[in-house]
């Protein structure tokens, strides 16, 4: 049980290194703007499927270290994550109720909180492109979740 | 907090250090596919290639023999105006570590920092212009901002005459801008500006980038002038940090920076 619950970390970091890697996978300049949230959106599928393991503290961290990878400020980032990560913990089950396409709606607004927050926090100019990466993420969230639904049951993640 | 203050700078390089492994396996696979490239380049490709080098090389060393002339002069007639002037500047090559990161801000990561001998400020150009300015150094990384991320300015001149003006970066793909310039200005468009070394960050006379274009809107006090930065700012993959010689002879770098206009537009 114990080598079980060891297993499961580890399987947890490894997906969010991977999504960490993905963000910042070079891509062409015109595209960099329509970038997927792979970060947020795996820390969104853990909390929402796993929510005695991930807290507010673990997305925290995360937010942190993505402060650092992209360049921001410390803490914007990490506020955000665990803001949105309170939010699917509270609702956890309800969300899992839902059909796809609802929780891919529900995964669009989490991610332009994100990115209004950093927006507003930053000296980065808003424009329409906040709404870039919320509508790709959307769009790209069933995929995300069925990956990481296999994974989890594939490692017996619990 | 971290933004006004510099209480988290060891923070910020632990999580540097720790991250970059990550960074380093994000940049893989564009190492690859390069590596691949040069490794299935056929003996026709290189050998053209080798031609045209060499004859730039020629061309080049050809320039060179009376720069260094032009050099010698310049030197004595700014010492008998009694000025001082830096001549020449060492660099350091260091590679840009292939990867992206927030679209919002211009800034890139190369695979030199603090073991290196980098440190925050220090200019960095690639083979045909200024490219940007160290902003963060880490122990094995360190972060350059760009000159076209919109909190960048650098003090830049006309070439053609010497008229002195601030570019500033505006983001991702947009030209930089020349501010508070007023209508009556001499400024064409495929003027050249290079650094003027003003605020004594940058060394003097490396080109920054050509006009684009000038445009005098009704009803506004100031031109609207759009820069092409020199540097070919997305797809180069070596840069030069230029060491200053004052670095190495007094080290505290509490000196203020005696950099003396090449324009004597006061007399």
């Amino acid at each position: 049980m114990i080598q079980n619950r060891a297993q499961g970390r580890i399987i947890l970091f490894i997906t969010i290194i991977i999504a960490m890697i993905l963000v910042i996978v070079p891509i062409p300049d015109s595209l960099r703007l329509f970038r997927p949230e792979w970060v947020l959106m795996t820390l969104l599928y853990w909390a929402m499927a796993l929510p005695e393991r991930v807290g507010i503290g673990f997305a925290w961290v995360v937010g942190l270290l993505m402060d650092m990878m992209l360049g921001g400020t410390l803490g914007i980032l990490a506020f955000s994550y665990a803001l949105v990560t309170y939010l699917v913990l509270n609702f956890h089950l309800q969300l899992r109720q839902y059909p796809l396409w609802q929780q891919a709606l529900i995964v669009m607004s989490l991610v332009l909180l994100v990115n209004i927050i950093k927006v507003m926090l930053s000296p980065a100019v808003a424009s329409w492109y906040v709404w870039a990466p919320a509508v790709v993420s959307t769009l790209i969230w069933p995929i995300v979740y069925a990956v990481l639904r296999k994974i989890r049951r594939v490692f017996g993640v619990s | 907090m971290d933004s006004r203050f510099n209480y988290f700078a060891p923070v910020r390089t632990t999580l540097a250090t720790v991250l970059y492994p990550i960074q380093v396996v994000a940049a893989l696979p564009s190492d690859l596919s390069h590596w691949a490239g040069d490794f299935f380049q056929n003996r026709e490709q290189l050998k053209t290639r080798n031609n045209q080098l060499e004859t730039m090389q020629m061309l080049n060393s050809m320039r060179l023999q009376k720069l260094q002339a032009l050099e010698r002069e310049n030197m004595r007639l700014r010492e008998l105006l009694g000025s001082s002037f830096r001549l020449t500047e060492r660099v350091l090559v260091a590679e840009l570590l292939t990867i992206n990161l927030d679209p919002s801000f211009q800034q890139v990561v190369v695979n030199k920092g603090k073991r290196d001998g980098i440190f925050i400020g220090q200019p960095a150009l690639d083979a045909s212009g200024v490219m940007g300015q160290v902003s963060e150094v880490y122990p094995y990384s360190s972060r350059i901002i760009l000159l076209t991320d919109p909190s960048h300015a650098i003090p830049v001149q006309v070439n053609r005459n010497g008229l002195r003006a601030v570019a500033i970066g505006r983001g991702l793909g947009m030209p930089l801008q020349l501010e508070h310039l007023p209508h009556n200005i001499d400024i064409r468009e495929g003027d050249l500006l290079v650094t003027s070394g003003l605020g004594g960050r940058f060394p003097v006379g490396y080109p920054v980038g050509t006009v684009k274009y000038v445009h005098f809107p009704e009803g506004r006090a100031f031109a609207e002038i759009a820069v092409e930065p020199a540097a070919h700012l997305s797809t180069s993959r070596e840069l030069l940090l230029v060491l200053p010689i004052e670095s190495f002879e007094n080290s505290d770098g509490e000196e203020p920076e005696v950099t003396v206009e090449p324009t004597n537009d006061s007399e």
